[in-house]
């Protein structure tokens, strides 16, 4: 799976966020902060973060949920984490 | 200590079959019912006895249900179609929460409070409901406990989109107020009771402003577990369901809404040239005593109105008494005995608002007080739709010993019942509302005087 395979459905994500300010999902980059730069509540993250683990199939330990950051690069970089794993296993 | 005089200036509600309150009165002046069969209880047949109510639609309301795509049936989100309220709003509430933010929309713009007033110290919210969150808990905990889902698939708004005070808080975060924020639960004197405790909170001198008033949101939840209880009314066509004071009445109509009004101290409102809708004059609150959860009290109701007229009895004597009026057997009766043997048998009249739109719970007690304000408004009085026949012969308990009451049946006070909508000259409304725990709510408003 490559960075940006998984960009483009963190994006299909993101697009069933309604609190997220959805004119701006067309310009993301891995930089993009869903807080400061889309407008999620804080405690938005922890959601689009469980429908990323339902959609790509893997079971976050809570250190990485707890752990995570609020940009677009972070959440390719956990789901890239667990990729990584499973091509291990 | 000197209490401050307290006014009504605004008014907004959710109200089954309106698009809106001019709807609303229309309705209630021109003898409507707002009651209907109700699929969402059909479908479920014989495991259900009562199959109408006075429900609210999501279409209805300008919403729609946003699934979750992780979880089974989750409401994750009610989208407003009509764009009043924003996403981050509409994402920490349940249902009843949304009727309550679009209903104090409706009460701000009507009390003309500007954004520096709303945005004040003294400022407060205070909204409460019989039951809610009902739908959210219920999937939520289903996927959970059943079908094994992590608790963040949950999602983080399970909590605010369920907790107690979740109108008052959702509303505050919504029109940024800096005051009291709270919720008073008295089950179907919720209502009527945050209206009451705001009332203080003013006359008091601790607000100068408050939002409050009571929402139940459309449950199919609240409607079974009343349901269960044998008590709704059934076998009736649904617009002769809701029967206050009549001998064929058997059981209320749950029905869902919400009723929210802007109270402000009166000298500010005068000073700002507000509209008055009206002054309260009195609220009084207390318990039967009795140790019984559910039966109504004679005694209990004879202190209440002690407690809410007392001295002032001929100075307050109301045109209208808005009775809490749900439709079961014991509670009309005991009712409008002790209305009658407290202020006699003449000179008043009887509005049963419930025989139109049946029992909004924890609604029932703001929407009923909207109620009287249009009442006051109109110079007409709601009607006690389908009270037909009323009982001839004593209720049992009337003949027995120790009742303390009128001897006369409940046909005796017919002529205060009307049928349909009568104009009158109205100055002055008391508004009644009891709730399980053997709790009882009134308050007495008046036309402003002053203008």
């Amino acid at each position: 799976m490559t960075r940006q395979e998984v960009k483009d459905k963190i994006v299909e994500i993101l697009k069933t966020v309604p609190t997220l300010n959805q004119k701006n999902l067309d310009n993301i980059t891995e930089d993009t902060d869903l807080i400061t730069d889309l407008g999620a509540p804080s405690t938005e993250i922890v959601n689009i973060i469980a429908k990323a683990e339902e959609k790509f199939g893997f079971d976050f330990e809570d250190d990485d949920v707890d752990n995570i950051g609020s940009t677009v690069g972070d959440t390719i970089n956990l789901i890239l984490k667990y990729a990584d794993k499973k091509d291990e296993a | 200590m000197t209490f401050r005089k307290v006014a009504i200036v605004g008014m907004g509600g959710i109200f089954p079959t309106c698009k809106d309150i001019d709807e609303f009165s229309k309705k209630i002046f021109s003898n409507q019912s707002c009651i209907r069969e109700w699929e969402d209880a059909k479908q479920y047949g014989k495991k259900v006895r009562s199959t109408v109510s006075g429900y609210v639609s999501l279409e209805e309301a300008g919403l729609e249900e946003i699934k979750s795509t992780i979880l089974y049936d989750y409401p994750e989100f009610y989208k407003d179609k009509w764009e009043r309220i924003p996403a981050s709003n509409l994402s920490t509430a349940d249902l009843g929460s949304i009727w309550s933010m679009l209903a104090t929309k409706d009460a701000i713009v009507m009390s003309g409070w500007n954004e520096k007033e709303v945005r004040s110290e003294q400022t407060g919210v205070v909204i409460g409901c019989g039951a809610g969150g009902n739908e959210v808990s219920r999937k939520a905990w289903h996927n959970f406990f059943t079908l094994d889902k992590k608790t963040r698939f949950l999602g983080t708004h399970n909590v605010d989109r369920c907790m107690v005070y979740r109108d008052a808080a959702n509303v505050s975060c919504l029109i940024k107020s800096k005051g009291v924020c709270e919720s008073i639960g008295s089950a179907c004197a919720t209502g009527l009771g945050n209206i009451g405790y705001a009332y203080r909170l003013i006359a008091y001198g601790l607000q100068d402003r408050i939002i409050a008033g009571g929402t139940e949101g459309t449950s199919i939840e609240s409607f079974l577990g009343f349901d269960a209880m044998q008590v709704l009314s059934r076998g009736l066509d649904p617009e002769k369901s809701s029967r206050p004071f009549d001998t064929a009445r058997n059981g209320f109509v749950c029905s869902f809404g919400a009723g929210i009004v802007a109270l402000e101290a009166y000298d500010q409102a005068k000073a700002r040239g507000a509209k008055i809708l009206a002054v309260i004059d009195n609220y009084f609150n207390n318990s039967d005593g009795s140790g019984d959860m559910f039966a109504p009290s004679f005694e209990g109701q004879q202190r209440l109105w002690n407690g809410l007229l007392g001295d002032d009895k001929k100075r307050l004597f109301p045109d209208v008494v808005k009775v809490h009026g749900t439709s079961t057997p014991l509670g009309d009766a005991i009712e409008l005995l002790s209305i009658a043997t407290f202020l006699g048998d003449s000179g008043y009249h009887v509005a049963a608002p419930k025989s139109q739109f049946g029992h909004m719970l924890g609604a029932a007690g703001a929407v009923e007080l909207i109620t009287a304000l249009l009442m006051l408004q109109e110079q007409k009085i709601s009607p006690c739709l389908n009270s037909e026949n009323l009982n001839e012969q004593p209720e049992s308990f009337q003949i027995e010993s120790d009742w303390q009451g009128v001897k006369e049946p409940l046909a005796a006070y017919r002529n205060l019942l009307p049928q349909h909508s009568l104009e009158k000259e109205i100055n002055r409304i008391v508004c009644l509302n009891y709730g399980f725990g053997s709790t009882n709510s009134a308050m007495v408003i008046s036309k402003d005087n002053h203008d």
